[in-house]
């Protein structure tokens, strides 16, 4: 159970600010509460009692969203949702659709916030592979001014971030990937509410033609600490011909990538059934020429 | 505390009055302005029977601080049938059959909802996954979904509204006919109140101290603190039971709150009523308990050996019960055997995870007689070992069974009910316990986990001649339903099967484990699975029909089962054969694959699991593409 004394709710960063050093060392903020509320129950923190609860997500800058045609602003408390329902958004950033379907349900991603899911640094996190995919910029603000890094620095182990006390996630900027094919791979114990076991971002820009790739991005999270960029992958794909053999061999490179506590065997053969898989329906979705890839590869890996 | 002082729309009414901060929207809605449709089943989003509209968007209201519903217009199950007249998909779910226990249906009936305004068109794949968020137990999802479809093609004028009607019985005959439920409509209209929904003037709140360790003994329990708060009436412990304390379907070997030892984590040992849940749950923790750890026994093998830590101590040898099942010689039976095989088998433990945790209210009433309503399955059991232990006549105790949320057998034993009782004595008002999810799990009965050896001889033309097992099951801390649940277990081993020789032994062991109860089957499921099993391992090494197999060695009219009952008709050939047409079949040994093959990828069986048929769906996502 949650315990507060008092619930704020501000409505601008200074006031958020405010309330954040007039509580000093005995508030919490949330967005989405989506994990916050289950976090605070028996078997996980138990009865939690803070004194102050800071509720971020009515704050406007938070709810920014700009989708430009070679950058994309996004508010820290963006739902989930709106990867769904934001069709501009979607084509920006083609493989958080696909994310978004397989993240908990339709209720709790109407709820759950970007910001959150990057705060939480859950090795797990479905949202944090897509944004690495699209080079990510995490946009950080306190009382005393702003700054800003690359998600990939500013997570840094499991639960872990650069976030510094006194300090909010305002908003993420990133690559936007208009005209790629987007898919995400996730697997965990059942359909839906369930955290990956492995999950994989991928997005694919081909030729007119649909048969050389001119453009690749893959990321992937749930099999080590934190979410790890598949650059070889990527630059042994750029510029190839999109053939059945070259994925496969994409996903036979000895990247050594399953560093998790658990289940590691399982998690390597499901890699590269993923990254197979994940590669082939990115590039259907970028148009692939229909005799580029077999239909018997297509069999094996759907 | 700071409360909120909340204005929001609720199911069109303006309200605007103070709320505690910490609550979530869903205690809000129930508590404060007793809208009890939707349910409380998980408290961490997971099952979804909480779901409601905000301003339009459906959320699972225990994830949402109460704070967030601000300015909102709130939508509860109960707004969908405001006057009486339910909605078509409310209609839909009721001719459907689309409600069993109903703990579940109001959250599904607003998730329906939802999805067929997101797409009216929405077709049966994508029905599921926008239900993808709620979870049923009981129901089972093929009657919801089928209810979702019903209601779509009414409202898009494809069927006509008539198809929600009754259809089949005109002249008032209704066996053997599809008729509607008569509790659906109080279930899809979220008005049926199950015991966590009860309220009553004055009524207390409970909340019960758990044991951290699986077997300690209890050196001292201090309630001084605990009781000197504000707000708290009551602090009970097995010092305050009256009578002969012991509950239990079988042997009364439960006390209804620890006495002297703990025997399993999760096992409670003190209760408090107060004016509010967060009071006495405060007060929970203030109860100073001094504990001396005793050597606990997991396992039940090693429960079974000499110098084994002993769980109770009427029960030397830790074992609740032994059913021993005799018939013929299975020795000889081996020894005309063409063949013999011997495999072991195990079964887990298993949570029945109704949708409805246990709640339930108890007050003494005006003739004094103690009074309980609860979900229980056993109410007239219940009241005779209430009895007993309260020390009042039978005259003076009452069990009033309230709609069960889905039980499975899980609801059968005594677990709370005897402190209910007891605080409502103390305090002489009613009081109320509402499970949380974790505690439900953490202290109630599950299935017996097992450990089977099998051995089966059998001629080559498939009869067979013997078999031996010998199931060792983890009963737990206590006995609750284990001896019949070996009992059931032993009769049924052998199987519907004529086995000239047999020697079944089923033990129900004692540990320090959760206790294991009754669930589905009783017993039945674990020896069946060994039996079944080994069933298809001879016909692969006999190189038969599974079918056949069972055919051969099926029980016909007029037998005789291995415990000597006369069964006058048998109907396992008709089984036999229904199950085979449906599963598409082709005759032969597991081993061969033919070219008809057509038990494996044929329409019936379903593909693997998937998300994202609204992409193909929705005109807005094609774009997005």
């Amino acid at each position: 159970m949650l315990i507060c004394d008092e619930y704020l709710t501000p409505t601008s960063l200074a006031d958020a600010f405010a309330a954040m050093t007039m509580h000093r060392g005995r508030y919490r903020v949330v967005a989405g509460c989506t994990d916050t509320l289950p976090w605070a129950r028996e078997g996980r923190a138990g009865d939690v009692e803070i004194p102050v609860l800071i509720d971020v997500s009515k704050i406007p800058e938070l709810n920014e969203r700009h989708v430009g045609d070679t950058r994309v602003r996004l508010g820290a408390a963006t739902a989930i949702q709106r990867f769904l329902d934001d069709a501009a958004l979607g084509r920006a950033m083609p493989s958080m659709p696909r994310c978004a379907v397989w993240f908990a349900d339709d209720q709790i991603r109407a709820q759950a916030t970007l910001g959150g899911n990057v705060a939480n640094a859950s090795p797990a996190a479905d949202a944090t592979p897509c944004l690495e995919a699209h080079d990510a910029v995490v946009e950080l603000a306190s009382a005393s001014g702003k700054r800003s890094m690359p998600l990939r620095e500013f997570i840094t182990g499991p639960g872990k971030t650069q976030l510094a006390d006194g300090e909010l996630i305002t908003g993420f900027e990133c690559d936007a990937f208009p005209g790629y094919g987007g898919s995400f791979e996730k697997v965990g114990h059942r359909r839906s509410l369930v955290i990956s076991v492995v999950c994989l971002a991928v997005m694919v820009k081909l030729d007119r033609d649909g048969r050389t790739i001119d453009d690749t991005r893959l990321a992937i999270a749930g099999i080590r600490p934190v979410p790890r960029r598949l650059r070889e992958i990527e630059d042994l794909l750029r510029g190839k011909p999109l053939t059945g053999e070259l994925l496969e061999e994409a996903a036979d490179m000895p990247l050594d990538l399953v560093q998790s506590r658990s289940r590691q065997e399982y998690r390597r053969d499901v890699v590269r059934g993923f990254l197979v898989r994940g590669l082939i329906a990115a590039a259907k979705r970028a148009g692939a020429s229909p005799d580029a890839l077999t239909r018997e590869l297509e069999a094996a890996y759907g | 505390m700071v409360d909120i002082q909340l204005n929001a729309t609720i199911n069109g009414r303006n309200v605007s009055r103070a709320a505690k901060p910490h609550l979530r929207l869903l205690d809000f809605l129930r508590d404060d302005l007793n809208l009890t449709g939707n349910k409380e089943g998980c408290g961490a989003g997971e099952c979804g029977t909480c779901s409601v509209f905000v301003d339009g968007v459906l959320m699972k209201s225990c994830l949402m601080p109460v704070a967030k519903a601000q300015g909102a217009q709130v939508d509860t199950i109960e707004s969908l049938a405001k006057s009486g007249e339910m909605s078509v998909l409310q209609k839909a779910f009721h001719k459907a059959g689309a409600s069993q226990c109903g703990y579940c249906i109001p959250g599904m009936v607003m998730a329906a909802t939802a999805a067929l305004r997101a797409n009216p068109f929405a077709d049966r794949e994508e029905i599921k996954e926008r239900l993808g968020g709620n979870i049923c137990r009981c129901t089972g999802y093929q009657k919801i979904f089928d209810a979702v479809e019903l209601a779509r093609d009414v409202q898009n004028g494809r069927v006509p509204a008539t198809a929600l009607l009754e259809t089949d019985t005109a002249d008032g005959d209704v066996i053997g006919k599809n008729v509607r439920r008569i509790d659906a409509p109080s279930k899809v209209s979220g008005r049926l109140k199950y015991a966590g929904d009860m309220i009553m003037p004055g009524m207390l709140h409970v909340q019960v101290l758990r044991s951290p360790h699986p077997h300690a003994r209890i050196v001292s329990i201090d309630t001084t603190a605990a009781l000197a708060m504000e707000g708290v009436e009551s602090v009970i412990t097995s010092a305050d039971v009256p009578g002969q304390d012991g509950f239990g379907v079988f042997v009364h070997d439960q006390p209804i709150m620890a006495r002297d030892k703990v025997r399993y984590v999760g096992e409670a040992i003190a209760a408090v009523a107060a004016e509010d849940a967060l009071t006495a749950k405060r007060a929970v923790a203030a109860i100073k308990i001094v504990y001396e750890p005793l050597p606990p026994v997991f396992d039940p093998d090693e429960a079974m050996q000499p110098g084994a830590a002993i769980v109770h101590d009427y029960a030397p040898d830790n074992i609740t019960k032994h059913i021993p099942i005799r018939v013929g010689d299975v020795e000889a039976g081996f020894a005309q055997s063409d063949l013999v095989i011997e495999e072991s088998y195990s079964t887990q433990a298993i949570e029945h995870a109704y949708l409805e945790p246990e709640a339930g209210l108890a007050y003494v009433d005006h003739d004094d007689v103690v009074t309980v309503v609860s979900p229980s399955q056993n109410i007239t059991h219940h009241r005779h070992m209430l009895a007993r232990i309260i020390a009042k006549p039978i005259s003076k105790v009452r069990f009033i069974m309230s709609p069960v949320g889905g039980g499975f057998g899980g609801k059968e034993d005594m677990i709370y009910q005897g402190m209910l009782a007891l605080l409502a004595m103390k305090t002489m008002r009613p009081v109320r316990l509402v499970y949380t999810r974790e505690e439900s799990i953490i202290s109630t009965a599950k299935r017996h986990p097992s450990r089977t050896t099998l051995r089966m001889g059998v001629m080559k033309d498939g009869r067979i001649r013997a078999l031996a097992m010998r199931m060792v099951c983890d009963g737990g801390a206590y006995g609750l339903s284990t001896e019949g649940v070996m009992r059931k277990a032993a009769i049924l081993a052998a199987g519907p099967y004529a086995i000239p020789n047999v020697r079944i032994d089923t033990y129900g062991i004692y540990t320090n484990n959760t206790p294991s109860g009754a669930f589905r089957s009783f017993g039945a499921l674990q020896t069946q699975f060994a039996t079944e099993s080994q069933l298809d391992i001879i016909a692969e090494r006999l190189g038969m029909d599974p079918f056949e197999l069972r055919r051969i060695n099926a029980m016909r009219d007029g037998a005789t089962t291995h415990t000597k009952q006369k069964i006058g008709s048998v109907s396992l050939m008709r089984a036999l054969e229904a199950t085979e047409q449906a599963s598409g079949w082709e005759a032969g040994a597991p081993t061969v694959r033919g070219p008809t093959r057509g038990d494996l990828n044929h329409d019936d069986v379903r593909p693997s699991v998937t998300l994202g048929t609204r992409f193909t769906d929705s005109a807005n996502q094609e774009a997005a593409e």
